[in-house]
């Protein structure tokens, strides 16, 4: 993991900030980074959304292939999560460095969408059995500065929404062969259903309070964080523990409500967002990498 | 290579011959089954048998059955850490490697770890770091090699319970034990210590899924906390707050068996 060394005196610094709910850059305990989102960024994808919140960035790109349906699932599609830490981020991540961080970061997000309602997979099914689509959702770190989940959670969001699968249309012949025609107009496409995919909340405890949205600097002052993913109704998808430290039963109850609330208040407005900039359509001035 | 077209050559890819039940008799519903295996309330863990010591190689060894749940678990080290790029060398690594064997589940497995084994071993050692004193090895990396003989449920749970206890047979100074405990929560149903029956079954609930905790009982400080599914925030507390309750019933067999453990190995030798 990508970490800093911060001096004891900064250390109390940077606790006693947060104990009276004031934070190293002026923000609250429960308050976000400036967080900037731009879909459709490469063209070589199905859909694809690039955020940066405060100094971390993100790149999702998903692809959707034709495969095989699980067998113990063969009505449904399904996804698979694989996040790079680029050696781009920090030069710990060099070789293979970076393979424990991704290997930790996509099993979480596994776990994430291990539900029923997450994402509509039947929708994925082309003929059970036999083909699926199959999403591949690649994750890029371009940059850390903590809070790698959140922002990979709502890049994943919005990657999701941006995702145009093509139409496909089975045709059988005389020999009851199946054939895959896909349709070649471009806006002939299918649309996934994001509604209730999850977004991350990681929270940071700290000295007695925890903090929403840690930086790199405050993530080293914390032993112990709480991740909890949470749907635009509340539901709880998945919660973990991460950290070398232990939490008091109590705490954990009160982080599992800050989580939900903050979690809940974040999809209304991204959703909007994510409305608004598709609205825009072909006149919208790209932003890419160098904002 | 001449190709032989009499013989009926099998599957490229083998599968497992319980993917050919039908379809009714595969999928056992969680509230169907009105009650629980050998007459068990939802709220009662099974029957736990736990010994120390039975790897006599290792520093420390224990061995944990819970209904048909088997595992066994040996510790190595403290001995000299083999990262030494890591940047924190003033405290010890805890070095976890969560393995099912092949035979272990009804789907065999394979010999390599597969990143769902990999995910466990990370949470194990999240769970027991807070109970080491991993302060008083220095430089020092010690060795948790967990092994699950056969899965029948909460896996990692009784885990992180068998590796506390080799920990303790091993000697390595520790805060408090670490004991672990898992539920299955659907719709209004909490089922505490689910078998595999139990903690795979296909729900379409709206308020379902599986929560795993690990727990430090003197100090009351929960180590670990693993959950997924779709829960609603309360019942999500009920669940962790059961689950502490659980853990709490773990403790005196867990507590009997170290001593039993200690008991023999300082046992006076025998006075001709």
């Amino acid at each position: 993991m990508a970490t800093v060394q911060v001096g004891e005196a900064e250390k109390v610094y940077i606790m006693h900030g947060v104990r009276d709910d004031l934070r190293v850059d002026g923000r609250g305990c429960e308050d976000y980074r400036h967080m900037e989102i731009e879909t459709d960024v490469v063209s070589n994808t199905d859909g694809s959304a690039k955020v940066s919140l405060g100094q971390t960035d993100i790149l999702v790109g998903i692809k959707a292939e034709i495969g095989k349906p699980k067998p113990m699932v063969p009505d449904e599609g399904y996804l698979e999560f694989f996040v790079d830490c680029s050696a781009n981020a920090t030069p710990e991540f060099e070789g293979r460095g970076g393979e424990e961080l991704g290997v930790e970061l996509s099993n979480n997000l596994y776990k994430v969408f291990n539900n029923k309602h997450s994402l509509d997979l039947r929708s994925l099914c082309i003929c059970p059995g036999e083909h699926c689509w199959v999403l591949y959702v690649d994750v890029l770190l371009l940059q850390c500065d903590g809070n790698l989940f959140d922002a990979m959670s709502i890049a994943i969001k919005a990657a999701l929404f941006n995702t145009r699968i093509p139409k496909v249309h089975i045709s059988e012949d005389e020999e009851g062969g199946k054939e895959i025609e896909l349709s070649d107009d471009p806006y002939d496409c299918m649309r996934l259903n994001v509604e209730n995919v999850p977004c991350i909340v990681t929270l940071c405890k700290i000295g007695h309070r925890h903090v929403v949205d840690a930086t790199l600097l405050e993530k080293a002052c914390s032993v112990a964080s709480l991740l909890i993913s949470v749907t635009h109704k509340g539901t709880v998808t998945c919660v973990r523990k991460l950290g070398g430290g232990s939490l008091d039963p109590d705490s954990i109850f009160e982080m599992t409500e800050t989580g939900k609330r903050v979690g809940k208040m974040v999809h209304a407005p991204l959703m909007e967002l994510l409305q608004k900039e598709e609205s825009l359509g072909r006149e919208r001035t790209k932003v890419g990498f160098l904002a | 290579m001449p190709v032989d077209n009499k013989r009926v050559r099998g599957p490229e890819i083998s599968q497992s011959p319980l993917l050919f039940l039908p379809p009714d008799s595969q999928i056992s519903k969680v509230s169907s089954s009105s009650g629980r295996q050998g007459a068990r309330g939802n709220g009662d863990i099974r029957p736990l048998f736990a010994r120390c010591g039975l790897v006599s190689q290792a520093k420390g060894s224990a061995y944990l059955e819970a209904g048909n749940t088997k595992i066994i678990c040996s510790v190595y080290g403290p001995r000299e850490t083999e990262r030494k790029d890591e940047t924190d060398m003033k405290s010890g690594r805890l070095v976890c490697d969560f393995r099912l064997a092949p035979f272990s589940c009804p789907k065999r497995g394979a010999w390599i770890q597969n990143a769902e084994e990999r995910d466990l071993s990370t949470a194990l050692a999240e769970s027991l770091q807070p109970g080491a004193c991993l302060h008083r090895y220095p430089r020092a990396q010690v060795d948790v090699n967990v092994v699950v003989l056969e899965n029948d449920g909460s896996a990692l749970a009784h885990a992180v319970t068998c590796a506390s206890m080799a920990l303790a047979d091993a000697g390595i100074e520790m805060y408090d034990t670490v004991l672990g405990c898992a539920l299955r929560q659907d719709e209004e149903r909490c089922l505490v210590d689910p078998d595999l029956a139990e903690e795979r079954a296909e729900s379409s609930a709206e308020n379902q899924g599986r929560v795993v905790v690990a727990l430090l009982p003197n100090l009351n400080q929960i180590s670990g906390l693993q959950a997924d599914g779709e829960m609603r925030e309360d019942s999500l507390t009920a669940a962790v707050r059961t689950c502490v309750e659980g853990c709490h019933r773990l403790y005196p067999v867990v507590q009997q068996a170290i001593l039993r453990a200690v008991k023999k190995k300082a046992a006076p030798p025998p006075e001709k």
